[in-house]
C-alpha cells in the first residue's frame, strides 16, 4: 500500500467490512483509510460495492462485520444524523434535495448540526434564536456567492436544472462545515462544462476549507486528475489502492474494466 | 340597515366563526402531514381527548377531584393537558410510528384510522362518555358593541377567532424562519437526506405531534365551550378533509381559508338553498365544494405544487 506524505494523519479508518443483503453479499472485507486533507477516490465498475461502501460510512447501512474508526475513535452502529453531528456531510448519487423548498432554504437545512437554540425560543422566533439564524444566514450566503449560485437563491429547487440542483446539493453539504465530504457520483449526468465547475468546486473546496473529500466517480479522466489516492472496488472487494498511477497500471483494475472472467 | 341585509351579515359572521372552528382542527391535520406525509385521521379525536383530560383536571366532576379531593385552577389543567399530549405525541412515536418507517402513505393512514379508535376508546374508558359542559372562562353570549348597532355576535366566536390567528401567525413564523421549522419541511420532503444534514426524525416526530397535539388541545377547548366535550366532537374530523382540500394539505394559512370558505359557504347554502332541497344541507355541501375544488386545483389555494421530472 503506498503511504503518502502529503496528506495528514488518518481521518477515518475502514477494517474488513463485511456488509450482506440477504445472501447478496455487497462488501466483503474491504479496508483502507481516509487521511486528513486529501481526497479520495472510490471507483470501480456498477454493482461494485461503491454506493455501500458511502452509506456504511455515513450511518445508513450497518455492517455485519468490521470495525469504523473516525477521529481515532470506533464507531459503533453509530445512527445517521449522529454520523452528521460528528462532521461528516453527503451527496447522492439521485439528487437528494428537499424539493418543496428553495435553494436559500435547502442550504440553511445543512446548518442543522451548527445550530443550538431550543424549541421554545424557536417557536417565538425571538431572543437567542432570532440572532442565530441571522449569523447562520450569512455563512449560507458565503456558500452561495462560493459556489456561484446568486441567481437561483430564492428558486424552489424542484424547478432547477439537474446541473444546479446537484450543485446545491454540494452547498447544503458543504454549509455544515464537514471534517470529511462524501460525494456519490458529483459528476454523473453532467455536460462537459458543468463537469469542469464541478472539479474546481471540489478542488476548491479542498483547498480553500481543508476539507477531506471521499468521492465516487465513473469519469476516469476526473479522478484521475483531482484525486490523491484511489481506492478500487469490484464485487464487494478492495481490488487495489494507491496513487492515479499505480492504480492505472495494475493488472487486476485493467481486468475489472475490461471484464476478465471471475473465476 | 333592512333587515334582511343585517340578516345576511349575521349569517355569514356565524360561517365565518364555523369556519374558524373547522380550521383549527383542520390546522392539526396540517402540521402532521407537512412533517411526515401522513394523514392522520385521528386528529379531532386528539381534539376530544384533550378536551376531556382537561376536564378533568380542572372540574368537579373529574376524578381528579373523585380521587384527590382538589380541582386544578384552569391554567394549571391546561400546562398539565400540554403535559399530556407531549406524552402522548411520544407513545405515539414510540409505539406506532418507528415501526412504520418509510412505509406506503396508505399504511400510514390505515394506522391512523386505529390510533383513533383505541384513543376514542381509552378516552371512553377513562373519562366516561356523557357530555361535559366545559368552562375555562371564556366569556359567553352577545358582543355588546355589535349588539347596540343591531348585529347579534356570540362573544365566544371572537375568542375563538383571536386565538385562531394567533396561533397561526405563530406556527407560520415557526415553519418558515427556524431550524426545526425547515427540518420539519425538510423531513416532509426526503427521510434520507433529512439524516444525512443530522436531523434527527424521532425527535421531530415527536416535536410535531405534540404542537399538533396542542393546537388540538385549543380546537378541543374551542368546540367543548360552545357545545360540550362529547364524543360527537371526533366527528369534525371529517369536515377538516374538505377544508384541506380547499386550501391544500401543506399551507397552514390554506387551512384558515380553506376552513372560513367551507364555513361561510355552508351556512349560507343552509339559509338560502337549503329550503329549495329539503334541508340538511350543511351535511354535505362542504364535501360538494371540495369535490368541485378538485377539478380545476388539486393541489389547493395554497399548496405546493409537486413537479416530478420524468
Amino acid at each position: 500500500m503506498s503511504a503518502q506524505n502529503n496528506c495528514g494523519d488518518v481521518l477515518l479508518a475502514v477494517d474488513n467490512i463485511n456488509m450482506a443483503f440477504g445472501g447478496v453479499k455487497a462488501l466483503e472485507g474491504v479496508s483502507f483509510d481516509i487521511r486528513e486533507g486529501e481526497i479520495r477516490a472510490i471507483i470501480g465498475p456498477n454493482g461494485a460495492g461503491k454506493s455501500s461502501m458511502l452509506n456504511v460510512i455515513n450511518g445508513f447501512y450497518h455492517p455485519q462485520e468490521g470495525t469504523i474508526t473516525y477521529k481515532g475513535e470506533t464507531r459503533h452502529r453509530m445512527k445517521p444524523h449522529l454520523v452528521a453531528a460528528s462532521g461528516v456531510a453527503r451527496t447522492f448519487q439521485n439528487i437528494a434535495l428537499f424539493k418543496g423548498m428553495s435553494t436559500l432554504d435547502n442550504i440553511m437545512t445543512g446548518r442543522n448540526t451548527k445550530m443550538g437554540c431550543n424549541v421554545l425560543w424557536q417557536a417565538l422566533h425571538f431572543g437567542p434564536a432570532r440572532n442565530e439564524e441571522i449569523r447562520h444566514r450569512e455563512y449560507v450566503e458565503y456558500i452561495i456567492d462560493f459556489l456561484e449560485i446568486q441567481s437561483i437563491r430564492n428558486t424552489q429547487v424542484g424547478r432547477l436544472p439537474y446541473g444546479m440542483q446537484k450543485r446545491v446539493e454540494l452547498g447544503r453539504a458543504l454549509a455544515a462545515e464537514p471534517d470529511l465530504l462524501l460525494l456519490d457520483e458529483p459528476m454523473a449526468g453532467m455536460n462537459v462544462e458543468e463537469k469542469e465547475d464541478m472539479c474546481r468546486f471540489a478542488l476548491d473546496v479542498n483547498e480553500e476549507f481543508g476539507t477531506t473529500i471521499a468521492l465516487i466517480e465513473h469519469d476516469m479522466g476526473v479522478v484521475m486528475d483531482i484525486s490523491n489516492r484511489v481506492v478500487v472496488l469490484d464485487y464487494g472487494k478492495k481490488i487495489a489502492d494507491g496513487t492515479p498511477d499505480e492504480v492505472r497500471s495494475n493488472q487486476d483494475v485493467i481486468d475489472a474494466y475490461l471484464g476478465v472472467s471471475h473465476d | 340597515m333592512s333587515i334582511e341585509t343585517i340578516f345576511f351579515f349575521e349569517t355569514v359572521v356565524s360561517g365565518l366563526m364555523t369556519g374558524v372552528m373547522y380550521a383549527l382542527v383542520a390546522l392539526g391535520f396540517v402540521l402532521i402531514f407537512k412533517a411526515s406525509g401522513l394523514v392522520n385521521f385521528a386528529q379531532g379525536v386528539m381534539a376530544l381527548f384533550a378536551a376531556l383530560a382537561l376536564y378533568d383536571f380542572i372540574s368537579p366532576d373529574g376524578w381528579v377531584y373523585a380521587l384527590f379531593g382538589f380541582t386544578f385552577p384552569v391554567w394549571a389543567g391546561i400546562i398539565l393537558t400540554i403535559g399530556v399530549m407531549i406524552i402522548l405525541a411520544w407513545l405515539i412515536e414510540r409505539l406506532m410510528l418507528q415501526h412504520l418507517v418509510k412505509q406506503e402513505p396508505i399504511i400510514l393512514f390505515m394506522a391512523s384510522i386505529g390510533l383513533a379508535f383505541v384513543l376514542e376508546g381509552v378516552g371512553d374508558i377513562l373519562f366516561g362518555s356523557d357530555v361535559k359542559p366545559l368552562d375555562i372562562g371564556i366569556p359567553q353570549g352577545a358582543w355588546d358593541w355589535a349588539f347596540d348597532h343591531g348585529f347579534y355576535v356570540e362573544k365566544l366566536d371572537l375568542y375563538a377567532a383571536a386565538v385562531a390567528a394567533v396561533l397561526v401567525t405563530v406556527l407560520a413564523v415557526f415553519f418558515h424562519s427556524t431550524r426545526i421549522g425547515r427540518a420539519l419541511r425538510a423531513v416532509a420532503d426526503d427521510h434520507q437526506a433529512a439524516l444525512s444534514v443530522g436531523i434527527n426524525l424521532r425527535t421531530i416526530w415527536v416535536i410535531v405531534w405534540s404542537v399538533a397535539g396542542v393546537v388540538a388541545l385549543v380546537a378541543g377547548i374551542m368546540w367543548g365551550s360552545k357545545s360540550g366535550v362529547q364524543f360527537s366532537l371526533s366527528l369534525i374530523a371529517l369536515k377538516a378533509l374538505p377544508v384541506l382540500i380547499l386550501g391544500g394539505f401543506t399551507s397552514v394559512p390554506g387551512a384558515i381559508i380553506g376552513g372560513l370558505i367551507i364555513g361561510v359557504g355552508e351556512t349560507l347554502a343552509a339559509v338560502y338553498v337549503g329550503p329549495y332541497v329539503g334541508g340538511a344541507i350543511e351535511n354535505w355541501f362542504a364535501y360538494m365544494l371540495a369535490l368541485v375544488f378538485l377539478f380545476f386545483r388539486p393541489q389547493g389555494l395554497f399548496g405546493e405544487r409537486i413537479i416530478e421530472r420524468v
